[in-house]
């Protein structure tokens, strides 16, 4: 009953048979139990307590805010949908290229490009889009000083821009996970059997990554719709919700109609979590075997086509960053970029506390939230309990909700009794887990989808337990997954500001906090110097993490198939 | 939780010696505030701060009082906000600086202490709440940050006057804060209307919106696209000190004819953990000193009677300040920014 056949869906949804009581299966149930309770603790709860806001106030239960918002602000919610839906399929259109660039082509370059996708995940808030308007601004360096244009970069263009560039990195590293880790027998036997290389791409290797694909989308799909940092910067005249609502409770102290558009935002996410979850409970394809390189040789047109947009990508993105280097050695950015070091030298030692916490932060939530979002991803993905979906759902829902919303909600939820976690670095970090549970969850269930269930079924039939399984089988395959969890996790604790600064005390500040207001005081210079050390230091530590992973070969013997689910990887290798 | 126990313990000692002291005479005993100042050595105030050169007022408060501040930086919104979710619970003693219409919103709501300082006195009426909910500490004054290199490309003069920025040339290249999300903009808003009446008020409004490509989102962000020159203009809360001293070519302007101002408070929050020492550091902040210090790093007009200006608002003697009347401004905000984005919040 074990030894499933290939691509056996149905079988899969009784998932793993129960195999008698032992200490280990109970200690993994306790598992279950505490992580899904953590869920509705730490994100349902919350949730609930946000949502409250928006129809219960002034003590008594109203519809009004909704009323209004539907009346006036119709075109807000049809901006926040225009713009969402279009930098998402720019993203995981440039997304796909890069992935595809990085796993299928001949080209050089894999290895910077890897690099690329790691470095632009971390973009510290308000600096880069500073270095946008430098760029491409009225005034800006290419479109002013090298072009001579006069263009005017404020609108929805900017906006689709910048996050589909943004949000084109993760979307790559996702796609990228799932895509090597994808039969490559598959794509021989299109070979053999006459497609062309181009024919086998779009018929065999696109389709049997679509469970990335579509995780991909749904990330970039909701974290546009709750991005308010970038309409705020470079929208000029063209609002979204999420700006909004952000306007609306720390300009108008109206946290009901914050609330409630907060609650309207996670509709067009809701639906694409639905459209997500059968895309993907259609497509379990297993690989039964996988080997490593790809027989695809691909056309240069083709190749062609993928390095291109590769390369425009890293370029734009080397740039940006290059700019944002620059200008903490610029004396004064924009004006006089003659060298200097006097930036550097104002950074005071004080800061320095401030750095090391969020890194102890950082730390903390990225080991513990990934190492939770693997195991819940394996909750939905295989055990199939009832209410995974729910679970599956829940999980999702933090990213939903713009950043500022979280941190208030965690303070209406854990400021009274029952549980009073508020003042504590605890709560800080739980709301930094729990908020990018997310993408680990997505980057694990994306590669677990598309792996073979029969290794896990046959290490049980050998008397394994769950946990053992667990740790044996599934979390080395998961390395992809993991390594993406733990770098996004990281990288933007290292980064946010929205929801913490909710959640911070006088005397706990972080880095991110600090850069913010140098910037606020017009210290541009200063803040770059602050962007650069959170950007080189998470950079680092990311790029240590993953030789790390990938390298210990914790698992004796069995590197070569490590080997084959890891080699998202082997860029940096 | 060992500073909680501290500040509880201190409080106990605090309330119990003064009622012991009751029955004696008073002439024996140390002024009763220095007493307090002795005793709070070494207790913490927790700050939400929004003003400039906080690092050295605060360490001269530490050294004058003994009492460690520790501060995070939050706009005055974003201060709001919080405290309105902590339910009067908050997790700070002190709220210093911001806009004074957050403070007339949370006094409004209770969140706020009420503490009449001693060196309150010598703050003139206008810049502070009667009960003592919040006092004002300095005064913020609005001016043009002008980007002289724009000006001159455009071919007009710096702007002077609220009518300059009407001029044809400045069509589009004049940047200011959404009222909604921005102390800065709602005070110029509440002022313009005040001095000029409503109708003539809006009619200015008019105009000037035709002038505004769109409104910033964040108040920080005008005077820097102005330095930039993303723009010729933008109005700010202050003289662009920071960004002068990083070499931009801007100039800063006081409006001639009608300079906007409000006073920025200190306040006690409802609930403070270390209430002694948070009026301990109201009076500090209001006392001569500790105006000077306010002053010398962070260049504000001081409340204080009889304080010096600093040097660079010396040109504020020829602005004329609007007369606003802040309880009426705060008291009207809801309805003005519903009206202003109705108008031009599309």
């Amino acid at each position: 009953m074990n030894s499933g056949r290939h691509g056996m869906g149905n079988k899969l949804k009784k998932g793993v048979p129960f195999k008698g009581t032992s200490f280990s299966d109970l200690l993994a149930g306790l598992i279950y139990v505490l992580i899904a309770a953590s869920v509705l603790v730490f994100i349902l709860w919350p949730s609930i307590a946000i949502m409250v806001k928006s129809v219960y106030y002034d003590g008594q239960f109203t519809l009004a805010e909704y009323i209004k918002l539907f009346t006036q602000n119709k075109q807000l919610l049809l901006n926040s949908i225009f713009v969402s839906v279009f930098s998402t399929v720019l993203a995981v259109v440039i997304g796909l290229f890069i992935a595809l660039f990085v796993s299928h082509s001949q080209n050089r370059g894999k290895r910077l490009t890897f690099a690329v996708l790691l470095l632009t995940m971390i973009s510290p808030p308000f600096v880069s889009a500073l270095s946008y308007i430098m760029l491409f601004g009225r005034r800006g360096i290419i479109t002013y000083h090298l072009l001579g244009l006069t263009i005017n970069p404020y609108g929805w263009h900017g906006v689709v821009i910048m996050q589909a560039l943004g949000h084109a990195s993760l979307a790559a590293l996702i796609i990228l996970g799932v895509l090597r880790g994808i039969d490559k027998s598959l794509e021989q036997a299109s070979l053999d059997l006459g497609a062309d290389s181009l024919r086998t791409l779009l018929k065999i290797t696109i389709p049997l990554a679509k469970p990335g694909i579509i995780a991909a989308a749904l990330i970039a799909f909701i974290q546009s719709l709750a991005d308010f940092g970038t309409p705020a910067i470079i929208g000029g005249n063209f609002s979204v919700l999420a700006t909004e609502a952000y306007m609306n409770v720390i300009g108008l102290y109206n946290l009901p109609r914050a609330a409630a558009m907060g609650t309207l935002l996670m509709i067009p996410a809701l639906l694409m979590f639905i459209i997500y979850r059968r895309t993907v409970e259609n497509s379990e394809y297993f690989s039964l075997r996988v080997s490593t390189e790809s027989p695809l040789k691909l056309s240069r047109g083709v190749n062609y086509s993928l390095a291109l947009v590769t390369a425009s990508f890293i370029l734009f993105q080397l740039i940006q960053y290059i700019t944002i280097l620059w200008g903490a050695f610029a004396k004064t950015w924009g004006v006089d970029f003659s060298f200097s070091l006097r930036h550097i030298q104002a950074v005071e030692a004080s800061r320095l506390a401030a750095f090391g916490r969020s890194l102890e932060y950082a730390l903390i939530a990225a080991l513990v939230g990934t190492l939770l979002g693997m195991i819940i991803a394996y909750m939905v993905a295989r055990k199939k309990f009832p209410g995974y979906r729910t679970l599956d759902f829940l999980v999702t829902l933090p990213y939903m909700i713009p950043g500022p919303f979280l941190g208030i909600a965690y303070v209406l939820a854990f400021h009274n009794k029952p549980l009073i976690l508020t003042g504590t670095a605890f709560i800080v970090v739980a709301n930094c887990i729990y908020r990018q549970l997310p993408i680990s969850t997505r980057a694990g269930t994306a590669v677990l989808t598309q792996l073979n269930p029969e290794t896990e079924y046959s290490a049980r039939d050998l008397g394994a337990s769950e946990i053992t399984a667990f740790k044996d089988i599934i979390l080395p395959s998961l390395k992809p997954a993991f390594l993406l969890g733990f770098v996004n996790t990281f990288t933007t604790t290292m980064t946010t500001i929205g929801a913490i600064i909710f959640l911070v005390v006088p005397g706990s500040e972080v880095a991110t906090v600090q850069m913010f207001n140098a910037i606020k005081t017009g210290q541009i210079g200063v803040s770059a110097v602050l962007a650069n050390m959170i950007i080189l230091v998470t950079l680092l530590i990311n790029l240590v993490f993953s030789y790390f992973i990938l390298r210990s070969p914790r698992y004796g013997g069995r590197e070569k198939r490590e080997e084959t689910y890891v080699p998202a990887i082997d860029g940096i290798k | 939780m060992k500073h909680k126990l501290l500040a509880m313990l201190m409080i106990l000692v605090l309330v119990f010696g003064l009622a012991g002291c009751g029955g004696s005479s008073d002439a024996d005993l140390p002024a009763p505030e220095e007493k307090i100042a002795a005793d709070l050595a070494g207790t913490t105030l927790k700050v939400f701060a929004a003003y400039g050169g906080k690092d050295e007022i605060f360490q001269a408060f530490e050294a004058d009082t003994g009492i460690k501040v520790e501060y995070l930086d939050m706009s005055s919104g974003e201060v709001l906000a919080r405290i309105r979710a902590e339910q009067g619970k908050p997790l700070g003693d002190i709220w210093f600086g911001g806009g004074v219409d957050s403070f007339i919103a949370a006094q409004t709501d209770g969140l706020l202490e009420s503490y009449v300082s001693k060196e309150a006195e010598f703050v003139t009426d206008q810049y502070k709440d009667p009960d003592g909910y919040w006092t004002g500490i300095s005064l913020v004054t609005v001016s043009f940050i002008v980007n002289t290199d724009r000006c001159a490309e455009l071919g007009v003069d710096v702007p002077q006057t609220w009518q300059d920025l009407l001029k044809p040339e400045f069509k589009g290249e004049i940047l200011m804060p959404n009222p909604s999300i921005s102390g800065t903009a709602y005070t110029i808003l509440s002022g313009i209307l005040q001095t000029m009446g409503e109708e003539e008020g809006w009619a200015y409004m008019d105009q000037l919106n035709a002038q505004i490509p769109y409104y910033a989102k964040r108040g920080g962000e005008p005077p820097q696209k102005a330095a930039l020159g993303e723009a010729a203009v933008g109005l700010a809360p202050d003289t662009g000190e920071d960004l002068k001293a990083e070499g931009y070519p801007i100039v800063s302007v006081f409006p001639r004819d009608g300079t906007p101002w409000w006073p920025s408070p200190v306040a006690i929050l409802k609930g403070a953990e270390n209430l002694e020492g948070a009026k301990v550091f109201v009076d500090w902040c209001l006392s001569e000193k500790g105006q000077q210090i306010l002053r010398d790093n962070c260049p504000r007009v001081p409340a204080r009677e009889g304080i010096e200006l600093p040097e660079c608002l010396a040109e504020i003697k020829d602005a004329e300040l609007q007369d606003i009347d802040f309880v009426a401004a705060g008291n009207a905000r809801d309805g003005l920014v519903e009206q202003w984005q109705t108008r031009y919040g599309q």
